[in-house]
């Protein structure tokens, strides 16, 4: 049979750093390929190789046994290459139909009516509900990703790239998803699927492992185990990190959340009525789809956000007069989800972040201005014990990687966080190696007797830190489950909305 | 003397007067509409309309044609926006500062223009502007006419150019994949687009029609060019779009209330009521800052506005 | 990113800025302005080389006019300052022209209300009194973001106009009046309110000394105070301060009461440092020049006041110019933004690089 895509020996590079590095691949027809790697592995620039995002500094891509090179997204999809990126790239005021119809077509009339046809004949071949006249923005996650495939298929894609498509689903939603795939290469399609969860690997047909750049090795996914895939991931054993057992749950309440209520801008419900309690050396894991109201709960707690209703007690003081700067000089720290928007300042060195929010505080000060001896040697220290990778403090945050930032707002947070420490998200997009450290910091934290909330959307981890979990939906806890009786397919059901007491 | 603004006659030379005064910024608005919902806030609109007003006039002076005139101002608009394009969206330089320098550029260029033109200040020669164009039939409508129909031919164009901008934005290929620009640029541009060149065209345009609102300052209404003379309808303009909520009709809504006040306080200082005119020059600046504190309900601004895109 | 490729090489975004970027900019920037103002002069029918020359004599020609220059660059390094200042918080504030109107009309307020009071009390109050008003208007604009989202560029431009039509009533109609006087200006101030006079038979005044001073002391707030973490902070990331508890109205709010109080300095000193009385055309156009040498300064203070001088040059030469070649000084201005627009150009362009692709095999 021959190759649908086949590439050879690609590189790309990134100044100093090789992002990909003689990289050779092929794709068959109607095949489910996964390419699997930590992250950093080079996936995504591979994956922008194909899609035109990048140019190769190296290599041939051969489609349908003809060479092609890609100087932009235009001449890919051309090659009937198709992507859906891993944030999906819609407009969220635009209807479904002006969404999948805007950049195709001739001429100056905006023709909707053939448009409209040829979208409906590709959701009914594929088993799509979709309605064309809603808002993007009023779909729910799900089906936005049907969106992007339908728009994929649009363009006439014939080789189609997903970018960790599960990764904001619930369990339920990525099963459809797989569902809709199969169908899809049953139809002819190419399918190349980047992940790094284990349990979508093992329904895909071939796997192609990367690690730092290079392919490790391609596989038929039929004669291999999650082991072996894992060990060819990381190139070692992975030692996971689990929470020890605690007996009992006498430990006193930290933070009390009684019956708080929010609303955003558009007066639509984010924390509908909430009441949870986070214990000393204990932690709750929080799961659920992002958006439900995680956020506006991290920041209610944190005191970066006001609540309409309810009342939060720190140590049994309420919050509600209290700024985000006074609740942190109490003994709360805050890992917020998006660290470069709202938990680093860019332009500033490590030394002047570390000190984020301190900036008054005596420590900091000599006089008037600003002791600028001391705070270098604090960093100084911050950057040993943290293992962060930079030329000293005085470097710009700007050009730290994401695990190097990260660690910066860990070393910030977590000297603040004496009674309670609030992490969402707080392994996102990071290395295996750096998520092992992360986690290993919160369960001292716990250790130490700091009340700890923890969210996250690899279910597996929540599974393995947390005392207890909660699931959040709609700004509602659906219930709060012991970790051993959790399991994916009823936390799954409770994040699609099912309370505790009804799900089986 | 308040009462004789109520005559029928005054009112009909009041409504009459607010649509010729808003031709000017109604053109500005709404190429400046097209460039915004493209995600680009130009700043330069005030310089951009001055150098439309002065080429208008130079153009007229020197050929004796308002037609001249008025394609010299959109070419110096044009000139002017590519320059502007090129530094915000090529080399992606700060928007703001960029519409500031070239406000700047502006004034100093045209005011030393005509002093090297014209070295004697009192000396600066006038142009014969252009006339009204009634409307056959229409015009003699009772007091509708008057007010809509017996305008320059300037106006009606700015007014046709409402629906024209309506449709453009709302039922072409290109007007949605600028509103798509505008919104979330990274759409368009992995469908293999040039997010780039539409907004060199939406900006482009915005200019033409900077220095077509710069020419009605001379060509149709005054017969001598002033340094400064726009005196900040540019950045009124840009008021009257965020007011306007970045829809066309709601643009044309806003620009005639605007120049409904103007043409007012021209009338009452033309009763003779005694209020220090300075008070009534300065009401439209006041009257945008309580529009852009009022205007909560008016719109939602491109969600882009004011960012250059940057592939990642 | 990719700005342009063709067969083998591409321009890219540099990943950091090099200081041979930012000087051979600078040059690049500095030799295509002049090279323009050429150009406009030649088009103005004058031998450039002459003009140019009779600038440069206007400008350094003699201790007088070395003094005249230091004059003129005093409220343009004041507004340049508050430019910068404010930019460096990334608020727009545009309104250093009519915070200079409020801190003279302010000051000139408090200094008639102690009328002939001896001159060590009259330099207190009017220094304390244009920097209150200019406070005071550039604290409105600041609040008018801060609590209705008004866009400050917008605000602070209306707010122009507004001050500028106010100090016109106030001149024309109002108890400011000079009595019996035509023209739209005050009575001349007294000689006990007029600033100290440093060198003898020059114009240059004590306000000089005085901007350069807060030049110094805007360095130290800005790089070691607090505050001025807070301003660089707000700069780059608002909302991750905002996270930190940092009240973000409040900020806004400092930001353009010490920005506008810095502008209103600069119209007490033109006042009563060189005009000797209040009137409206000579205060114009301040505010605007100082967003330039703001951004020629790149936002620094010690940069600003090389700016400001630079311009303080230009515009003391560009009157024997005139007279030389009768080149018209409004050239001035149209070469102010010259350089601008060439800085910016050059700066930009510097931050991308050409590169050499390897072999697409």
């Amino acid at each position: 049979m021959t190759a649908r895509l086949s590439i050879s020996n690609l590189s790309k590079r990134f100044g100093p750093v090789i992002a990909n590095d003689g990289v050779s691949l092929e794709i068959r027809p109607g095949e489910l390929h996964c390419l699997l790697g930590e992250n950093g592995a080079g996936k995504s620039t591979l994956s922008s190789c194909l899609y035109g995002l990048y140019q190769p500094d190296q290599g041939r891509i051969v489609i349908d046994g003809e060479e092609r090179r890609f100087r932009s997204p235009a001449d890919a999809i051309r090659a009937s290459i198709g992507m859906v990126h891993q944030h999906f790239v819609l407009v969220p005021t635009f209807t479904v139909l002006e969404n999948i119809v805007v950049g195709t077509g001739a001429g100056w009339r905006l023709d909707t009516r053939a448009a409209r046809r040829r979208v409906s004949e590709l959701c009914q071949r594929n088993g799509l509900q979709l309605n064309l006249d809603a808002l993007v923005g009023d779909l729910s996650v799900g089906e936005q990703q049907w969106v992007e495939i339908v728009k994929a298929l649009y363009l006439g894609a014939r080789v189609l790239i997903l970018d960790e498509p599960t990764a904001v689903l619930t369990p339920q939603e990525s099963e459809r998803l797989f569902t809709l795939l199969q169908q899809m290469t049953a139809d002819g399609l190419s399918i190349i699927l980047i992940t790094h969860k284990m349990n979508e690997v093992m329904r895909s047909d071939r796997v192609t492992v990367l690690r730092r750049g290079r392919v490790v090795g391609t596989v038929e996914t039929g004669s291999i185990t999650r082991e072996e895939l894992t060990q060819m991931m990381i190139g070692r054993q992975l030692k996971q990190i689990e929470a020890e057992d605690r007996a009992g749950s006498g430990a006193p309440a930290v933070v009390t959340i009684s019956a708080v209520s929010l609303r955003d801008a558009r007066r639509v419900a984010v924390l509908d009525n909430l009441s949870l309690e986070l214990r000393a050396g204990e932690v709750l894991g929080l799961a659920g789809v992002a958006g439900n109201g995680q956020r506006e709960l991290f920041e209610a707690i944190a005191g970066v956000r006001r609540t309409e209703r309810g009342e939060i007690r720190l140590d049994g003081k309420s919050v509600a007069n209290l700024s985000a700067a006074d609740i942190a000089r109490r003994g709360v720290g805050y890992v917020p989800e998006d660290r470069f928007r709202d938990g680093l300042v860019p332009d500033l060195t490590i030394a002047e972040n570390i000190v984020l929010g301190q900036q008054w505080q005596a420590p900091w000060r000599r006089g008037v201005l600003l002791d600028a001896a001391r705070m270098r040697e604090h960093a100084a220290r911050s950057i040993a014990d943290f293992s962060i990778a930079t030329t000293g403090p005085g470097e710009r945050i700007r050009r730290l990687s994401g695990g190097n930032a990260q660690k910066v707002i860990l070393a910030r947070e977590l000297a603040k966080a004496t009674r309670c420490l609030l992490c969402n998200q707080p392994t996102r997009g990071l290395d295996v190696g750096v998520i092992e450290y992360v986690h290993g910091q919160i369960l001292r934290k716990r250790q130490d007797g700091v009340a700890i909330l923890l969210a996250s959307e690899e279910l597996e981890d929540l599974m393995r830190l947390s005392d207890r979990i909660a699931v959040i939906f709609r700004g509602r806890i659906m219930g709060i489950l012991p970790r051993h009786s959790a399991s994916i397919a009823l936390l799954g059901q409770m994040m699609a909305g099912t309370p505790l007491e009804q799900a089986a | 003397m308040w009462t004789d603004l109520l005559e029928a006659g005054i009112i009909v030379s009041v409504l009459a007067a607010a649509i010729r005064i808003a031709t000017p910024i109604l053109f500005t608005a709404l190429g400046e509409l097209v460039a915004e919902r493209a995600g680009i806030y130009n700043m330069g609109l005030e310089g951009m309309m001055l150098m439309g007003a002065f080429a208008g006039w130079l153009g007229t002076y020197h050929s004796g044609s308002a037609l001249v005139g008025i394609g010299a101002a959109v070419l110096a608009g044009l000139v002017m926006s590519l320059l502007f394009a090129f530094m915000v969206i090529t080399l992606q330089i700060e928007q703001i500062v960029t519409g500031l320098a070239l406000n700047l550029l502006a004034s100093g260029l045209s005011t030393f223009w005509l002093r090297s033109a014209f070295s004697d200040v009192n000396k600066v020669p006038g142009i014969s502007i252009l006339q009204n164009a009634p409307i056959p039939l229409l015009a003699d409508i009772p007091y509708l006419g008057a007010v809509l129909f017996d305008q320059r031919v300037v106006t009606y164009a700015a007014l046709l150019a409402v629906p024209a901008v309506w449709l453009f934005l709302y039922r072409s290929r290109l007007g949605l994949e600028i509103r798509c620009i505008g919104e979330n640029p990274k759409a368009l541009d992995i469908k293999g687009h040039s997010v780039a060149l539409r907004q060199y065209a939406a900006v482009l345009f915005g200019g033409a029609m900077a220095g077509l609102g710069g020419a009605c300052l001379t060509v149709a209404a005054t017969a001598h060019f002033v340094p400064d003379m726009v005196n900040g309808r540019g950045w009124l303009a840009l008021v009257i779009v965020i007011a306007g909520g970045w829809s066309p009709g709601r643009v044309l809504a806003a620009a005639l209330i605007f120049s409904f006040l103007d043409a007012l306080q021209l009338q009452i200082q033309g009763v003779g009521i005694q209020i220090p005119y300075q008070l009534l020059l300065a009401m439209p600046y006041v009257a945008a800052i309580l529009a852009l504190m009022l205007r909560r309900k008016a719109g939602r601004a491109p969600t882009m506005l004011g960012m250059s895109y940057r592939r990642e | 990113m990719t700005l342009l490729a063709w067969s083998g090489w591409r321009i890219e975004r540099r990943s950091g800025r090099s200081s041979f970027a930012l000087v051979s900019a600078l040059l690049s920037a500095g030799a295509g302005a002049v090279l323009c103002c050429a150009l406009l002069f030649l088009a103005a029918g004058a031998d450039p080389i002459a003009a140019f020359a009779a600038l440069a004599k206007g400008s350094f020609g003699s201790t007088r006019a070395i003094a005249d220059t230091l004059v003129r660059a005093t409220p343009l390094i004041l507004t340049g300052l508050a430019t910068a200042i404010a930019f460096r918080a990334r608020l727009w504030n545009i309104g250093a022209e009519g915070q200079v109107f409020a801190g003279a009309m302010f000051a000139f307020w408090c200094q008639s209300a102690i009328g002939a009071a001896p001159a060590y009390l009259q330099i207190p109050v009017i220094v304390l009194g244009s920097l209150c008003g200019g406070a005071l208007f550039g604290a409105l604009a600041g609040a008018l973001k801060a609590r209705f989202q008004v866009d400050e560029v917008i605000a602070t431009v209306m707010l122009n106009y507004i001050i500028i039509y106010a100090l016109s009533l106030l001149l024309q109609q109002g108890p400011w009046t000079e009595p019996g006087g035509f023209f739209e200006q005050t009575a001349m101030v007294p000689d006990q309110a007029k600033l100290p006079i440093l060198i003898e038979k020059t114009r240059l005044h004590l306000g000089f000394v005085l901007a350069l001073v807060l030049a110094a002391i805007l360095h130290v707030v800005l790089h070691h105070s607090p505050l001025g973490y807070e301003i660089r902070a707000a700069g780059s990331n608002l909302r991750a301060l905002q996270v930190q508890g940092v009240h973000a109205g409040r900020l806004i709010l400092v930001v353009f009461a010490l920005s506008g109080a810095i502008a209103g300095l600069a119209g007490a000193f033109e006042v009563y440092g060189v005009q000797y009385r209040l009137k409206s055309g000579t205060l114009g156009g301040l505010g605007y020049t100082g967003i330039i040498i703001a951004i020629l300064g790149q936002l620094s203070p010690r940069a600003v006041v090389i700016a400001g001088l630079l311009f303080g040059a230009l515009l003391n030469g560009s009157t024997l110019m005139q007279i030389r070649t009768g080149v018209p000084s409004a050239l001035i201005y149209a070469i102010e933004a010259i350089i601008l627009m060439f800085f910016l150009i050059a700066w930009a362009i510097s931050q991308f690089r050409l590169r050499r692709l390897r072999d697409v095999d």
